[in-house]
């Protein structure tokens, strides 16, 4: 007991800011290993050190700095399309407990950071999931569970449902399982929250640039985007 | 299959039924159920007697496609829930002229069963112009899908972008199971 309240107060000692040194003295392992570019290590802010930068690096700094509270703070979309949906409600409850991971649900895709694809997509969601992209704010990341959404999984030969969905929005990161148990999901979760931390879930940037191409195979696919909701109109 | 039931209220219901209408066959599934195939003119008359003897709700409506024979089968699904009956109507009309007239009147809730009828199998419901409608698939440009004639793959493999593997899964390709 007394070693274990040791190593607490050690942990309590290096969080201290001292003014003196720099503005933030971050502990080591604070940020994650996996930034092993040349800048990595100047992400101790040093009020020496960041006048000497040029506005390029500043800016790369500020950038990954963002990347790492983005990453530690996601909110996922309820939006559930298919069948590995059921997948969800154990990762979030108490069990595997989704929370931990900065991980939360949002009701409107205008706050939502992750949209999640839950399996199949038939035309007529995918023209909703289409609208729903496009109102989330960035950066926004989109998961790809099971194998539906890779290759059409088991709907491969349907009718309604398509098959490759990257061909009408970008795709961060795919969970495979039919469905994928809820280890696989908090795996997958995990992964995601690596590669925006390194920055390199850049869905949403390929959107931009490649607009033109994800329209055309949208408008391919479903003729228009343009929901005629006779309920609404 | 049974012939006859001792349930309350079901044997009634058949001898009444074959007494009033063109009754073609009669089956039981269970004894609660029954199955009563009708000449397609007397169902209107029949489901207004079903509705006045107790049986209220409409279960479902839905058709069966049968390529050779050229005929589609209506299917009306009642549901008495004072006794626990239930009777499954099928009627027969033509393939390729599919019109029938509509159940509205008796059953006010037939209106979107006949609907989603209309868009999987193209049969055309004569009094119900919201039947034409688009509900489940929307723009659809092909035959209607649950027809037996329509090729679900073709239609797949024509409008959405199959994924390209380098290796085959098939039975022939890849590498060789063996078992010890």
């Amino acid at each position: 007991m007394a070693k274990k309240a040791n190593i607490k107060k050690d942990k309590v000692k290096k969080i201290v800011i001292d003014k003196s040194k720099s503005i933030i003295d971050a502990p080591s392992g604070m940020f994650s290993d996996k930034i092993n570019e040349p800048f990595a290590h100047e992400m101790i802010v040093s009020k020496d050190r960041s006048e000497n930068l040029t506005p390029k690096q500043r800016k790369r700094k500020w950038k990954s700095m963002a990347n790492y509270f983005s990453a530690n703070s996601l909110w996922m979309l309820m939006y559930c399309t298919g069948c590995c949906a059921i997948e969800l409600p154990q990762a979030m409850t108490s069990r595997y407990d989704m929370e931990r991971l900065g991980m939360g649900p949002m009701a409107t895709p205008r706050q939502a950071d992750i949209l999640l694809i839950t399996g199949y997509l038939s035309l007529k969601t995918l023209r909703r999931l289409i609208y729903t992209y496009e109102q989330m704010s960035e950066p926004k990341y989109v998961v790809g569970f099971g194998p539906c959404t890779l290759n059409g999984g088991i709907y491969h030969d349907s009718h309604a449902v398509i098959n490759q969905l990257d061909q009408y929005v970008p795709i961060d990161l795919y969970i495979a399982g039919c469905m994928p148990k809820p280890e696989a999901v908090m795996n997958g979760f995990q992964d995601l929250i690596d590669l925006i931390e390194v920055g390199e879930a850049t869905g949403w940037k390929d959107y931009h640039a490649r607009y033109e191409w994800y329209k055309q195979n949208q408008k391919e696919a479903l003729g228009e985007v343009m929901i005629h909701d006779e309920f609404h109109e | 299959m049974m012939n006859s039931t001792n349930r309350p209220g079901m044997n009634e219901m058949v001898n009444e039924l074959k007494a009033r209408f063109n009754v073609e066959e009669v089956t039981f599934v269970q004894d609660h159920e029954a199955h009563v195939d009708l000449h397609r003119k007397d169902l209107h008359e029949a489901l207004t007697y079903m509705k006045q003897n107790g049986f209220r709700q409409l279960s479902a409506v839905t058709c069966i496609d049968w390529p050779n024979e050229k005929i589609f089968q209506l299917i009306f699904n009642i549901y008495d829930w004072s006794k626990g009956n239930r009777f499954i109507f099928r009627v027969k009309i033509d393939r390729e002229e599919a019109m029938f007239t509509t159940i509205t009147n008796i059953y006010g809730g037939a209106k979107y069963y006949e609907r989603e009828v209309h868009e999987f199998f193209g049969v055309v419901f004569e009094g119900n112009d919201s039947a034409l409608k688009q509900l489940f698939l929307e723009q659809w440009d092909d035959l209607p899908p649950l027809r037996k004639d329509f090729d679900s793959r073709a239609y797949s493999d024509r409008k959405y972008v199959k994924r390209e593997y380098k290796t085959s899964f098939g039975e022939k390709g890849g590498e060789p199971f063996e078992r010890n």
